[in-house]
């Protein structure tokens, strides 16, 4: 599976302080990538390093398999929503219909048309008057029609109504369903985490904390609990990611590719918010992943 | 990326239609009467020196009168255009976006950041060349009659002045032209940098109007080397010369018109006295003189004294070179600001 | 045409409450062998999940033998879970017994194989693991 987004060591710095460091990626096609963290970690330099409206400080970044924003090509594959979904105050929907038309040369006019019908926006209202999941529906209906191959999505959601956040993540998915689009989605909310994305992606402080697929990091991640017992005396392959102790009791939460025989435990599947809330916790130190042993066979 | 620029653009390219339909119709109401009034002073058959008086009669029957004000008017909103152009159409351009973070969907279509940009600055600024540059020639056809009889030799007033002095000159030929293309793209390159509108608009018009004062005050009179005469302090036609009210100090300021060369720009002049040394004590013998009620005879005095004035100045001739490099000087810096432009939108973040 | 709903408290991954409808519905009758399962679109715009989730489901519902796709026309149920008959249970029974004697021989005491025997369930049907 060919990757849609390979970053190698990305960084970018403003002034003094560096927005995002060391970060390497490669985010397979295919998949809607939760892109969590929280405000100020970095995800959105992250999504504007991808659509070449920021150049790195440090590093390489390749989308699609070209450098960002290199040709208008390019630039008709990657799709961007911005935080708080902007869109023009004075000018009529039916008018933003003909930017995206204008503007693409792949537009999918009945897709945009069929989709401001099916989510009831007046044609004829001008940006300024829609309400805030209007917008959003908006902006969506204009990054979708655009048909491209990636579409970058940054916290839009945030300051929606929940019935509003939910529509809105109903016509992304429908799209995903529809034309196999690749979406990354940036948010710091962890609920509709699990309904919704398939590959996730924990940035803290400008550092990557974790990625990959959601199954394979519940796979390799359990709860232990059990009669108090120091961590440092755990086997080697299970690494605590996040701990707690009373006088009598740990509870511990390991990265481990292997079961876990000891009978001592109590080893419960973490769920996928338990997990992300555990990486974005800055007081966790994430111990660094060991090289795997490869048995010769 | 053309049909999205008139659609963004719309409301203003109609305002400035109206605004150039309005001024049209009211030059076009008034230019015929005015062009009569000229002919009926029998300015329209007769030519060359012996026209003075009558020409000097039809601008002081215009003095105090509508025509004057209507004058005034026009040649205010030729200096306007291009500072209202740059404030409203060319700080708003980017800024506007930034501000309001459409930025975000204008550049993430499938049109380069250059591209964008490229046809709008092409497209709006052409428009405000046109639009200076047509109020200019419209205006320039209805105040003609008053600029043939200044050329006449009609006496310097409010409203008749030789085309080379700043009001003018600022408002004639193709200087309007340069000023449009500098004011729009400072007001752009100012709302790349500002990146917001209402502070961009006030470094624009505070950046456009210094450089209206100083270009004329300070580079246009040296465009070229001055030329230097010494006339006859009687054949001045300003008015009376100033003095202290002992009368112990004199000062003989030249006016806008050079004797003897009609048509030219006057940068400074002085009294001087025969050695041709600048002189400002009264002499001995005319300080008796009274200046206000008897200004002529001050200047005799002065005459028989062997005072003369002495002027700088730039002649007829050099008008229209003088048109072309002012022109070349503020486009080319319209030019640096577009390639600045440029430069900055890619780098954007 | 069977309705999916989500539970999303219970902390059962989404792809799993889904085939776990499958099979209830196959128990109540609500579906039988040769009834059409919704569409992944079907499903995306009604519950706004992520399509892979679904293609997930199904597939594991073809893994279990109980569903097939058909390419161009869609997923359909081909036989009912069958009910655990004796002969089945009677099997299981014998082979695990065997694996008794033999893990006692081998040394492991009732601990032992108890822990043993919690690992290899857990790890077998834990929740929310692929």
């Amino acid at each position: 599976m060919s990757a849609v987004i390979e970053a190698s060591g990305l960084g970018k710095q403003y002034r003094r302080t560096w927005a995002l460091r060391d970060c390497t990626l490669a985010i397979p096609e295919g998949h809607v990538v939760g892109l969590v963290g929280p405000n100020g970690a970095g995800k959105t330099t992250l999504l504007r390093l991808v659509t070449g409206q920021l150049t790195p400080t440090l590093g390489a970044i390749s989308v699609l398999g070209e450098a960002p924003a290199v040709s208008p090509a390019q630039l008709a594959r990657v799709g961007f929503v911005a935080q708080d979904t902007p869109v023009y105050a004075r000018m009529r929907v039916a008018d933003h219909l003909r930017l995206g038309a204008w503007l693409n040369p792949g537009w999918d006019d009945e897709l945009a048309q069929r989709r401001i019908g099916q989510v009831g926006l007046d044609p004829k209202q001008r940006g300024g008057a829609l309400s805030g999941g209007q917008r959003a529906q908006l902006a969506l209906t204009l990054a979708l029609a655009k048909r491209s191959e990636l579409l970058l999505l940054d916290e839009p959601v945030a300051s929606l109504d929940p019935l509003a956040r939910r529509e809105f993540l109903r016509s992304l998915m429908e799209a995903v369903a529809e034309h196999g689009t690749s979406v990354v989605l940036s948010s710091h909310l962890v609920t509709d985490l699990e309904r919704v994305c398939d590959y996730l992606i924990v940035l803290v402080a400008s550092r990557v904390r974790i990625a990959g697929e959601v199954s394979a990091l519940l796979a390799s991640h359990r709860r232990l609990s059990g009669p108090r017992r120091d961590p440092g005396t755990l086997p080697a392959g299970q690494d605590v990611i996040e701990q707690s102790h009373t006088d009598k009791q740990s509870t511990l939460l390991v990265r481990t590719d292997d079961p876990v025989h000891d009978p001592a435990w109590t080893v419960t599947p973490v769920g996928l918010e338990e997990l992300v809330l555990a990486y974005m916790n800055p007081a966790n130190d994430i111990p660094a992943r060991r090289p795997q042993l490869r048995v010769a066979s | 990326m053309i049909r999205l620029t008139w659609l963004q653009f719309r409301t203003q390219a109609v305002a400035a239609a109206v605004a150039l339909a309005a001024f049209a119709i009211l030059l076009a109401a008034t230019g015929p009467n005015l062009a009569s009034m000229y002919a009926a002073d029998g300015l329209g058959s007769c030519h060359g020196g012996s026209c003075q008086s009558l020409a000097e009669y039809f601008t002081g029957s215009l003095v105090d009168g509508p025509y004057m004000v209507l004058y005034l008017i026009s040649v205010g909103v030729i200096l306007l255009a291009p500072a209202v152009i740059g404030l409203f159409w060319g700080a708003p351009l980017i800024a506007r976006e930034l501000e309001t973070g459409t930025c975000d969907l204008a550049w993430n279509q499938s049109v380069t950041r250059t591209r964008w940009l490229a046809v709008k600055l092409t497209l709006i600024g052409l428009t405000a060349i046109a639009v200076t540059e047509a109020l200019c020639l419209m205006q320039s056809r209805w105040a003609a009659p008053i600029g043939r009889a200044v050329g006449d030799g009609a006496p310097e007033g409010v409203a008749a002045q030789g085309r080379f002095t700043q009001l003018v000159f600022d408002t004639h030929g193709i200087t309007p032209l340069g000023y449009a293309a500098f004011a729009f793209t400072l007001g752009v390159t100012a709302g790349a940098l500002i990146r917001r509108t209402i502070p961009a608009m006030a470094v624009t018009l505070a950046i456009f109007a210094a450089l209206q004062v100083a270009i004329p005050l300070w580079v246009r009179p040296n465009l070229a080397p001055a030329d230097h005469v010494v006339v006859p302090v009687t054949s001045l036609h300003t008015g009376p010369a100033l003095a202290d009210p002992d009368g112990s100090t004199f000062a003989l300021p030249a006016g806008n018109f050079v004797p003897g060369h009609p048509g030219a720009w006057l940068l400074s002049g002085g009294p001087v006295n025969t050695a041709g040394q600048p002189v400002s004590t009264t002499p001995a013998a005319c300080t008796a003189m009274p200046v206000e009620s008897n200004p002529l005879a001050f200047n005799d005095c002065l005459a028989s004294q062997g005072i003369r004035e002495a002027i700088t100045y730039q002649p007829a001739g050099r008008y229209w070179p003088f048109q072309w490099t002012e022109t070349a000087i503020y486009l080319a810096l319209a030019l640096a600001l577009t390639g600045y432009c440029f430069q900055r939108l890619s780098r954007l973040s | 045409m069977i309705e999916f709903q989500l539970d999303e408290t219970s902390g059962v991954a989404t792809y799993l409450q889904l085939v776990q409808q499958v099979h209830q519905a196959l128990r109540m009758g609500m579906l039988e062998p040769g009834d059409q399962l919704p569409t992944a679109q079907q499903v995306v715009a009604r519950l706004a999940i992520n399509p892979n989730t679904v293609h997930k489901a199904y597939r594991e519902l073809e893994r279990e033998g109980l569903a097939r796709a058909r390419p161009g026309l869609g997923t359909f149920i081909t036989r009912s879970p069958s009910a655990t008959d004796p002969a089945t249970q009677a099997r299981f029974l014998a082979a695990m017994t065997d694996w008794l004697h033999s893990a006692r021989s081998a040394g492991l005491g009732p601990d032992d194989i108890e822990a043993i025997y919690r690992t290899a369930f857990r790890t077998c049907f834990a929740e929310g693991v692929a």
